[in-house]
């Protein structure tokens, strides 16, 4: 997903510089991987897609669109995409509003120690494994989970409030997960902005408020892009939240995916979906880059 | 003293990288190795504290067991005249699957296998591909502590007292959801392939918590977040003796099967080790430790367990004339249907 923004980014260098750069050849082993790990898996799975069986074990294969046709022919698998894409976009939305401030907070924070401080209690919960966080999170928002049996015992509730086996229980575990993506991102990209920027337009009246909306904001959309595209790819292709906090409320096309290859092994069907998730969310992503570089003007995103 | 030559000096140290590099290869050569699945916890605990050890040294072996399910998808991807595994152990239902595929042979001869002479008939019926080594009891488990009467039927999960505490399986991932799927039909309408009716009973368990595998409902119960769900015996009986408050009810309608099932790989390049694994997994002696260890029932007749597991696991005659074996091949075909169907009721 990240390639994206690169490829936006690359022209634009390479416009500065004529001639490949000595320095350019260092790329070379992340190309190498990018190829070999990214290009050559998903060409197979694309191909996959297209044949009515698995090659490796059956010679009689043929062409076929029969996956893709499936797809289209029952509105069970295009409501599995949409509440894909719907869980990514909530969840970018609201870890971009939850980690904004505290990027701003950790960039300009004057204490070291603070600012170690902040960074590790952000950096923290990344060590242990996305299972163990959505564990914990069941814990707590299970019906017999923390919240729960407090709110029970304290006799506010009767039955358990419904947070978890849905939508909403899994948008809050994702949120948690991915909002560290989120602030180091944005840390960086805040951090860079000079302050005096800001100094200025407060010299020259603007409130507070408004040298945010109008200096600082604008200035950090390029830490928003990316901070974004990176929550929103990792959300839309998270597969053990949702599976474990949804229950049979949510189901998403990376939990399809995992269930034809796991317990149909249909993998032509897989790689269809695989196909499918992959091209709506490359147009979205394309799109959400069109839309903040108008917003913020073009110089901000390069 | 004659001086190393630089030449001679670098001809040694050749060598020796050669020897060293190669050693490994050697000994390969002379020790076969045997390529199996098996399942992870309390099972592959004594599989590789004991069951293991003693077939290499009796078999002059290696085994290397690969635990982490999914075996099928990795079975598939590996090419069949030299699949990833000679012996696959999964559940029925992939068995199918597999042989359907090719990827595993579809039934040993007593000469191949000799103590399927003493297996019950179930582990070799037309249900099952190659051989049931164990068998568990689909039926259901309950706390003790909530005040439910303990379950006699299979109706009885339907209670609408236990709404918010009921608990079954992601249909599409799991054959015990697949297994009560089938009953349901048996129950409510014409029989296990009456999908109609299950669809409809189904739906009247609403709202029901669902999970992906059976280690999760033993949590779910043994957390009291379900009151009553879909587990196979091994999953309670194993909590014995542990104070907890859950037990296991066999409904009168009768149990389905969860087999433990053995089948080898057509291009096993080791088919004879592949087979003698069988066998050993069928050895009296084998499936008593391994039966009361994990609360399992024994396939082989000859096996005398001791008196607490005899009392509860399936090893007689009789007892075993309860389990029922759902037709996976039928179920198989209808999978994807099934799948869509299912999701698309238990959704909101």
């Amino acid at each position: 997903m990240a390639s994206v923004a690169l490829d936006d980014v690359a022209p634009h260098q390479a416009m500065r510089r004529r001639g490949v750069s000595p320095i350019a050849w260092l790329a070379a082993p992340a190309l190498l991987l990018f190829v070999i790990f990214f290009v050559l898996p998903f060409g197979a799975m694309a191909v996959l897609s297209l044949l009515s069986g698995n090659p490796a074990t059956n010679p009689n294969v043929i062409w076929t669109t029969r996956h893709y046709e499936r797809f289209l022919g029952d509105d069970l698998y295009s409501d599995a995409l949409w509440s894909t894409l719907r869980i990514g976009l909530i969840t970018t939305v609201f870890s971009l509003l939850v980690g904004y401030p505290l990027a701003h907070w950790m960039a300009r924070m004057k204490s070291r120690i603070g600012h170690a401080a902040l960074l590790m209690a952000v950096i923290a919960p990344m060590l242990t494994g996305i299972v163990v966080r959505t564990f914990a999170w069941m814990t707590i928002l299970q019906d017999k989970g923390v919240i729960n049996t407090t709110l029970i015992g304290m006799g506010l509730i009767a039955k358990p409030l419904p947070l978890m086996y849905n939508e909403f229980g899994t948008i809050v575990a994702l949120v948690h997960i991915y909002v560290p993506f989120m602030v180091l991102t944005l840390t960086g990209v805040i951090g860079r902005i000079d302050e005096r920027l800001e100094q200025a337009a407060r010299n020259l009246g603007a409130t507070r408020m408004r040298a945010f909306i109008e200096v600082t904001l604008p200035l950090s959309m390029p830490g928003i892009l990316a901070g974004s595209l990176l929550v929103f790819a990792l959300a839309i292709s998270a597969y053990v939240t949702p599976f474990l906090m949804g229950g049979t409320n949510v189901l998403t096309l990376p939990m399809l995916i995992y269930q034809q290859v796991s317990s149909s092994f249909n993998v032509g069907f897989a790689g269809a979906l695989g196909v499918v998730l992959l091209v709506v969310s490359l147009f979205i992503i394309v799109a959400y880059n069109r839309v903040l570089a108008r917003l913020s003007g073009d110089e901000a995103l390069t | 003293m004659t001086r190393l030559s630089r030449r001679a000096a670098l001809k040694v140290a050749a060598a020796s990288a050669v020897a060293t590099l190669a050693a490994p290869a050697i000994l390969h050569a002379q020790v076969k190795t045997v390529k199996i699945t098996t399942w992870g916890g309390k099972w592959g605990d004594i599989m590789k504290a004991s069951v293991l050890p003693a077939f290499e040294k009796e078999f002059k072996c290696t085994v290397s067991a690969d635990q982490a399910f999914p075996f099928l998808p990795k079975l598939q991807a590996s090419s069949k005249s030299d699949p990833l595994y000679d012996v696959l152990h999964t559940n029925s239902n992939e068995q199918w699957m597999a042989v359907n595929e090719g990827l595993v042979m579809p039934k040993f001869t007593p000469k191949e296998v000799p103590n399927i002479a003493d297996v019950y008939p179930y582990a070799v019926s037309d249900k099952i591909v190659g051989v049931s080594i164990f068998t568990s009891a689909i039926g259901l488990g309950y706390r003790t502590d909530k005040g439910l009467t303990p379950p006699k039927s299979w109706k009885d999960l339907a209670d609408r007292k236990l709404d918010g505490a009921r608990g079954g399986y992601l249909i599409p991932v799991n054959s015990l959801g697949q297994a009560h799927l089938m009953m349901l039909g048996k129950l409510y309408g014409k029989g296990m392939q009456d999908l109609d009716a299950a669809y409809k009973a189904l739906e009247q368990l609403k709202p029901i918590k669902m999970v992906d595998f059976t280690g999760q409902m033993e949590k779910m119960l043994l957390a009291g977040e379900v009151s009553m769900g879909i587990i196979h015996d091994s999953g309670v009986l194993r909590y014995e003796g542990q104070n907890q408050p859950v037990d296991f009810a066999i409904p009168s309608e009768g149990v389905m099967a969860l087999e433990q099932v053995l089948a080898v790989t057509p291009g096993s390049k080791v088919k004879e080790l592949a087979l003698a694994y069988v066998d050993f997994m069928l050895r009296p002696d084998i499936q008593k430790q391994l039966s009361e260890g994990v609360w399992y029932s024994p396939s082989n007749k000859k096996v005398k367990l001791d008196a607490k597991y005899d009392a509860r696991l399936f090893n007689t005659e009789e007892k075993v004339a309860k389990l029922i074996q759902p037709d996976w091949n039928w179920y198989n075909a209808r999978k994807d249907d099934i799948d869509a169907k299912v999701a698309r009721l238990l959704k909101g």
